[in-house]
């Protein structure tokens, strides 16, 4: 376990020599998450109602999908197709040490980052602009809502390191899958509207594939709007395309190896 | 142009066997000499040595364990390092991935400290260690590059180019060292080199591979037996006579009168020299190998080469 510590350790002062980077980074999305909120609570005077959502739940829901997407549908192994790629893989296979442990303990050690600078810019929100947001105080719906965000990070990094195994077979052809696939999993993660306004039937379909627990789930948990017995099964669901992912993940990586040349030496 | 634009329709694709039919067997401690071509098959050998590439058929056994299973117990013993690419972390100092490979090879703090002190020593880095890795010469990172993948003391170890671009005093202390390590460590080494130099200092035993293939195993001065059929009659003439005469003798070669160099066969060499001091105005005679380099060079240039043996 401590050669993973050691990687987090390394890819923190990785970020430090970068940290102007960093920075105009977190700027970047302070200023995009300012420009959302001023748009919707302009587009969304008091007291309209839409879909069954008034302004202080939409606003809600579009401000925290903004900040938790920042966590979830992002990934440090985009990075991954391109070290198969260039042959940078080779550095890992030759040594102990888990490729795909690898690349999660690098996911934390930049989520790590990122809570904190995101807690830094939300509080600077609330108390500069006084938001009409909906603020869940009550500690279980809070505990199960850290479950699901946990759950979608951990999913999304299975789903993303799958993307990035396409460059074994066809290292010139990666980005335009993960392009394909990023539109739908917005989509139907529901970053663009609350899933619950679709019709019925197709909501309940979507219940059952992995990704609305990357967004529409865990934000859907904050907003009060889930029974208990609406949560669990939705936690059990997520969990289960966790297993499946890091199944395939682990066949297709090993599949893959069969596969890959070692390119560029 | 034409071509690009109609693999945009219809690729071609050809199966290349990269290595072929290649078998050789090292014992423990020997440092082999791995020589070719660009292109031979000596990388791919060292990767499906490493167990970086699949073998489509053949067993690889290193150290008695499948290299492809890439298990923990065999990788803790064995390093590749090759020349092109880096595993130090480019924007940290050397330093910081020596911590790192420490961790993931598991080497006990003690050990560690006295594996770099003396590599650090030996390869003469004490000073740069501390800086940013972009920031070093390409010598400088060659020289981390192996401690790196040195600090777990590796018993097996695979060098691909390990002087590349390197200039000829760090050529012949980089020489040094791996044979400092050889010896040491009764480490087992092979080493690929495009400098004749390296392996000519290096190694006793070379192995030559061309096309995938192997074209020779053994020691390095029997490449000049087996391949040159030829030796060289070297001879400084005392007076002026007529140069057509020497043909009789053998194939001249070079003729830069008082010089002249005249290629005879291996087992008549004898016999033409004795001639020759009998019936020319000879002051000085040797009877020389043809150079390796020159050898290997016709090797690798696929000229048609008359083995001594058939």
């Amino acid at each position: 376990m401590k050669k993973y510590w050691s990687v987090l350790k390394i890819t923190f002062q990785e970020y430090f020599v970068y940290r102007l980077n960093f920075i105009l980074w977190r700027f970047r999305s302070f200023v995009q998450l300012l420009v959302l909120y001023f748009l919707w609570s302009a587009v969304l005077p008091q007291g309209t109602v839409i879909f069954g959502y008034d302004q202080a739940k939409i606003l809600t829901y579009i401000l925290g999908t903004s900040i938790i997407r920042s966590f979830i549908l992002a990934s440090r192994s985009v990075d991954v197709a391109g070290e198969i790629g260039s042959g940078d893989l080779s550095n890992f296979l030759l040594r102990p040490i888990s490729y795909l442990k690898y690349w999660f303990v690098k996911d934390i050690a930049d989520k790590v980052l990122n809570l904190i600078f995101s807690t830094i810019e939300v509080s600077l929100i609330f108390i500069l602009l006084r938001p009409p947001i909906i603020v869940q105080t009550n500690p279980a719906i809070l505990f199960y809502t850290l479950i699901a965000i946990i759950l979608g990070i951990v999913l999304y990094f299975y789903l993303s390191f799958l993307l990035s195994l396409i460059a074994f077979w066809t290292p010139e052809n990666v980005w335009p899958p993960r392009f394909l696939a990023m539109v739908i999993i917005e989509f139907f993660a529901g970053s663009l509207f609350p899933l619950d306004i679709l019709p019925a039937g197709i909501f309940n379909a979507l219940r059952l594939l992995p990704f609305t627990y990357l967004l529409f789930f865990p934000l859907n948990i904050y907003l009060g709007k889930l029974t208990v017995g609406e949560i669990f099964p939705g936690l059990l669901i997520s969990l289960f395309w966790i297993i499946v992912f890091y199944q395939l993940a682990k066949t297709l990586f090993k599949l893959g190896l069969r596969n890959y040349a070692a390119w560029g030496r | 142009m034409l071509a690009s634009v109609k693999s945009l329709f219809r690729r071609q694709y050809q199966e290349v066997k990269a290595v072929d039919g290649v078998s050789f067997t090292i014992d423990e401690g020997e440092l082999v000499g791995f020589i070719g071509p660009n292109g031979a098959g000596k990388t791919t050998t060292l990767k499906c040595l490493s167990g970086l590439l699949y073998p489509d058929s053949g067993i690889v056994s290193v150290l008695g364990f499948n290299p492809w299973q890439r298990k923990t117990e065999f990788q803790k013993q064995f390093a590749l390092v090759m020349g092109q690419k880096n595993q130090l972390w480019w924007d940290l100092p050397a330093m910081e991935t020596f911590i790192l490979n420490k961790e993931i090879y598991e080497v006990p703090n003690e050990q560690f400290k006295k594996t770099l002190n003396e590599l650090t020593r030996l390869l003469e880095v004490e000073e740069i260690l501390k800086i940013q890795v972009r920031k070093l010469s390409l010598g400088q990172r060659m020289k981390c590059e192996l401690i790196a993948a040195l600090l777990h003391s590796p018993k097996v170890l695979f060098l691909d180019e390990p002087t590349i671009g390197l200039d000829v005093v760090m050529q012949k202390k980089m020489c040094d060292f791996i044979k400092e390590y050889n010896r040491r460590y009764k480490a087992t080494i092979i080493l690929t080199s495009h400098y004749m130099g390296d392996v000519k200092e290096l190694c006793e035993r070379v192995i030559i591979i061309d096309k995938g293939k192997i074209v020779f195993d053994g020691k390095l001065e029997e490449i000049v037996e087996k391949f040159a059929p030829q030796k060289i009659l070297s001879v400084v003439f005392s007076k002026d006579f007529d140069l057509r005469k020497l043909e009789e003798i053998g194939e001249v070669e070079e003729l830069d009168f008082p010089r002249a160099q005249i290629l005879v066969s291996r087992e008549a060499s004898n016999a033409a020299a004795a001639e020759l001091l009998h019936h020319f105005p000879v002051a000085d005679l040797n009877i020389e190998e043809i150079p390796i380099e020159d050898v290997i060079r016709q090797i690798f240039s696929g000229k048609k080469i008359k083995s001594s043996e058939e």
